[in-house]
């Protein structure tokens, strides 16, 4: 995990977090890990924050005592669209989490986490804020041993080409793009089908369960295109650790 | 009106009081089934149709104001006290109900305390020792004890996570919380609760048939995913490495069948038909839980009108059997294909 720290040279991190005991165990963490910390307990003082330190990414509570948390991620969409913002969640809670990610948060990390989690969802987020691309020159996305051809619109699985159709290979295309980060349904079905379906997410279902036939060994024991009950899916790439 | 009916029918066959008799049955139908307005309003319309209808002169309003009053007031006391009546049963067998419930939460409150006593002061109790420990003898520990101090800290903070998820859970279930449907592939479902297992199932083999064609169902995936996640927790807990864990789904009309079974020891015997009550546990080796998973389970299908039972195999192992209502007729999903929506 050090290795991969030190290819993201000190990252500064702004924690917005009330519970004292929290920020402790993760200022100590990811000082370990070698990020730069600033902390703040409430809204107000989180976008104070965000504006004097201009910080490379935000990890952000949901439940702060000013205000919803979800208003840092409002106010700091308004003015910048890529600064990557990760929530903190209690699970049970899909409601809140899909307002946060909808309203523009990255990604989230159920509490309690485990630190390897955290450490990996942050290491995404902060490379998709200096947007790296991960398809070779040839426009092939490797995922384990699948090779998906964005330009032919095919998959390549267990030595066989299936060609994508148009909205399977949309669907695709999106995933790939948040590569090991969560899309929620409505993100997905305005990808593929428009603004105007945003409500029919049946239909993205078995979208997906068409793909996980084409990707994955086991459909019913997906590696790859995993799903998160209530809110949508994430790609895996394996990667990320 | 059906009284009416009946009574011009039989008119010339029996007496008028006999008949008049028919119209009290009548207003005593809607005193106990439909309450008071409808009891009083049945008396008068009863009364005059009777009295129009049944009394010669046939189809005449002329009739003799006396016995209709009377007849009429007779009715209306019929309908007064038989409604009064049933609210006042109405009223105690309520009170009869709230105290029920009353006793139930408080049973419920009871065993949840001892529940939590126990099983959150089990894990927390070792987190404290451990971490007390490392505090104050982490000079004189080597390295492989603070390593083993710091992983059953993990492991109980983990335990303990699962502990007040369950309880959570199921106060959530019992408060009547929402339940959100929708239309799901069954195979998505199962799929998401079982990627949670990767590393807990610890090899132990996993085959999961599901026709590719299964209906939609709906339900709430968020709650029926529990239902899966529970189910194969359980297996992980009471089942040895390397024991291999089977589900299955099928349709018969209108119902979805799975069937999730391993090849481990199965329920201990007799105890099949209490697993799904809350706080009850079967034989526990030792393993920790507050015995709510399976009552979860159950809560979660009731929820969806469905069912769910528990049975040990013949040749061992045990067997979960989950029927499903699809839920109504799935959506269309022609407009899937590509043509209309490129």
């Amino acid at each position: 995990m050090t290795s991969q720290a030190t290819t993201e040279p000190r990252a500064e991190i702004l924690l917005i977090e009330d519970d004292a005991e929290i920020r402790r165990v993760l200022r100590t963490t990811l000082g370990a890990e070698c990020y730069r910390m600033r902390e703040a307990a409430s809204v107000a003082e989180g976008l104070q924050q965000v504006h004097a330190r201009q910080p490379d990414l935000i990890v952000l509570d949901l439940g702060l005592p000013d205000a919803d948390g979800i208003e840092v991620i409002h106010a700091v969409r308004r003015w910048n669209r890529n600064l990557p913002i990760l929530v903190l969640s209690v699970r049970a809670h899909e409601r809140d989490k899909i307002l946060a990610l909808d309203a523009g948060a990255d990604d989230f990390v159920n509490k309690p986490f485990a630190v390897g989690e955290l450490l990996a969802r942050l290491r995404v987020a902060i490379r998709r804020g200096t947007s790296v691309h991960r398809e070779n020159a040839e426009g092939i996305f490797h995922l384990g041993d699948v090779a998906i051809d964005l330009s032919k619109r095919c998959v390549i699985a267990n030595g066989q080409e299936t060609h994508l159709t148009r909205i399977e290979f949309k669907l695709l295309q999106a995933l790939i793009r948040h590569a090991d980060q969560v899309v929620t349904h409505g993100q997905l079905l305005n990808e593929a089908w428009g603004p105007n379906h945003t409500e029919q997410t049946h239909y993205l279902r078995v979208y997906m369960v068409q793909l996980r036939r084409k990707l994955e060994t086991d459909p019913a024991r997906p590696r790859y295109l995993r799903t998160e009950p209530g809110i949508g899916y994430r790609l895996v790439t394996g990667q990320s650790d | 009106m059906l009284c009416t009916l009946v009574a011009v029918a039989l008119r010339s066959k029996i007496e008028l009081t006999s008949l008049a008799m028919i119209y009290i049955f009548g207003v005593l139908v809607a005193s106990v089934r439909y309450g008071r307005t409808a009891a009083v309003l049945n008396a008068v319309l009863g009364v005059t149709a009777f009295f129009y209808f049944c009394v010669p002169v046939h189809d005449s309003f002329v009739m003799e104001d006396s016995s209709y009053l009377m007849t009429l007031s007779a009715m209306l006391a019929v309908a007064l006290v038989i409604t009064g009546l049933v609210d006042r049963v109405r009223a105690q067998s309520n009170k009869v109900r709230d105290a029920e419930l009353r006793i139930t939460s408080e049973s419920m409150k009871n065993s949840l305390l001892s529940a939590v006593s126990h099983d959150i002061k089990t894990p927390l109790a070792a987190i404290y020792g451990a971490a007390t420990s490392l505090l104050e003898e982490e000079d004189r520990l080597d390295r492989a004890q603070v390593r083993g101090l710091i992983g059953g800290i993990a492991a109980e903070a983990e335990r303990l996570n699962r502990v007040v998820t369950n309880i959570l859970e199921m106060t959530r279930l019992e408060s009547g919380m929402e339940v959100r449907k929708d239309w799901y592939p069954l195979e998505e479902i199962v799929g998401a609760a079982l990627s949670r297992f990767e590393s807990a199932l610890n090899g132990r083999p996993v085959t999961v048939h599901i026709p590719s064609d299964l209906s939609l169902v709906c339900v709430d995936d968020v709650l029926l995913e529990q239902v899966f996640v529970n189910l194969v927790d359980n297996f992980v807990k009471y089942t040895d490495a390397g024991t291999p864990l089977r589900i299955d789904a099928s349709r018969t009309g209108e119902t979805i069948s799975i069937i999730v079974q391993d090849k481990g020891q199965g329920f201990p015997s007799g105890s099949e038909d209490r697993l799904f009550e809350k706080f009850f546990r079967g034989q526990t080796g030792g393993i920790r839980g507050a015995g709510l998973g399976l009552a979860i389970c159950r809560a979660i299908v009731n929820a969806h009108h469905g069912t769910i039972k528990a049975r040990t195999m013949p040749e061992g192992g045990a067997l979960l059997s989950i029927e499903l209502p699809i839920g109504g007729s799935p959506p269309d999903l022609t407009e899937l294909t590509e043509g209309s929506t490129a």
